[in-house]
């Protein structure tokens, strides 16, 4: 199958530039890690549904408009553009074809693409008018893929993770769907940690050593932002890979297991041939940063309690 | 993939990338977004697969850096030569 099959009726008319009709004059920034994130051409519906989802993340437009980092224009594209997919039981995957210049995104009801020249700059086309479809799948996705590329021009990466913290410091937990991400993350919360995300983490490099910072990509735990709505920023202390097992364990990593895990977990990224060198090189500097651990966690156990022993 | 010998040549495919860190190498295959993990002599073998150098070179590069059995190590190197091809880490130079 070729890139848009699943998702466009024409997807040899896959937009080759960013250009179109927008919805309208609506502008929202969006401040979230790597970020702020500038939208523009929005309808009055669309911007109000985003300002709704991302409330409290949304800044003053003209005000970002000075320091915003990456701009996307959103436009307007016939529904008949795209195919009714039946979604029960279906994992939704976007679909990406990766260039030297540019990433395209196919997905339910938008088309988008991301362009450096050489700054990177976003293009979104949707027949989504407002509502939830258009907020919590089409803005929502296509923000994941931005965050994720844009971090990593700034020495970060957007992990598929749980984060939780005690305030000081954080923890990034690593595994693969059903590794124990959210029931770790429960646990832990039952202790008294908070949690970032249970699903999508940010993680910087700086001067100061790595930083995790919580996105607003939550999985089945939801928001629990104890940490408030800002976009938190809390030196990480250690990275650990989940495994379950009768007895709680803490075994050190080996950093190269530390980055296998990272890269694994690294997601849109890491299946793009042209920029992978590049995640490669900020997950090593990651991996060498940062002590890694295998934890294995019992339903009985007291994660949390596991993690503060281990020293800052 | 036909059987590999001494005097096979391979080469890593243009679509692996590696890193090696402490001995360790990850090593991740574009086409399949697999990461694999290997020691330190598996990441020798893959540093050694250029594409000039034959399987044996290999066998007398490693057998000049670890001490032990030269027939263990003629034999393991070998069979994970065939293992790296069989995962489409390598294949002929």
């Amino acid at each position: 199958m070729s890139f848009g099959d699943g998702f466009l009726r024409f997807p040899d008319l896959f937009p080759g530039r960013r250009g179109g009709e927008p919805w309208g004059d609506r502008t929202v920034a969006v401040d979230v890690a790597g970020g702020p994130y500038l939208f523009t051409g929005l309808s009055a519906a669309q911007a109000a549904a985003v300002r709704d989802r991302f409330a409290g993340l949304c800044r003053d437009a003209s005000e970002a408009a000075a320091t915003a980092m990456v701009a996307t224009q959103v436009f307007r594209a016939p529904a008949a553009d795209f195919l009714d997919r039946d979604v029960r039981g279906w994992e939704y995957t976007l679909d990406m074809e990766h260039a030297p210049s540019a990433v395209s995104l196919a997905g339910l009801r938008l088309m988008a693409r991301l362009d450096w020249g050489p700054h990177l700059a976003g293009g979104l086309w949707t027949c989504e008018e407002a509502g939830e479809e258009w907020s919590a799948s089409v803005f929502e996705n296509f923000l994941r893929v931005l965050a994720a590329y844009r971090l990593l021009a700034e020495e970060g990466a957007v992990i598929h993770s749980a984060g939780v913290t005690g305030g000081e410091s954080a923890f990034l937990l690593l595994g693969p769907s059903g590794a124990g991400k959210t029931t770790v993350s429960r646990l832990c919360l039952a202790r008294g940690a908070a949690v970032l995300s249970d699903d999508l983490n940010a993680v910087r490099l700086g001067d100061g050593g790595a930083r995790l910072q919580k996105l607003p990509f939550t999985g089945d735990l939801g928001d629990r932002g104890s940490l408030g709505d800002a976009p938190a920023s809390v030196p990480l202390r250690a990275l650990l890979r989940l495994a379950k097992g009768p007895e709680e364990r803490l075994r050190p990593l080996s950093p190269a297991a530390a980055l296998a895990g990272l890269v694994a977990a690294a997601p849109f990224v890491n299946r793009d041939p042209w920029r992978r060198e590049a995640l490669l090189g900020v997950l090593e500097r990651l991996a060498r940063a940062v002590p890694a651990y295998e934890l294995t966690f019992s339903l009985a156990g007291d994660p949390w309690a596991i993690l503060q022993s281990i020293s800052p | 993939m036909s059987v590999i010998t001494p005097t096979t040549v391979l080469k890593r495919r243009s679509d692996v990338r590696y890193r090696l860190i402490e001995g360790e190498a990850v090593v991740l295959r574009q086409s399949a977004a697999e990461v694999l993990v290997l020691n330190e002599v598996g990441a020798s073998v893959l540093e050694l697969a250029d594409g000039e150098r034959s399987v044996g070179d290999w066998i007398d590069a490693l057998a000049a850096e670890y001490e032990g059995d030269s027939t263990a190590l003629a034999r393991d190197v070998l069979a994970f030569a065939a293992e790296l091809a069989e995962a489409g880490l390598l294949e002929p130079g």
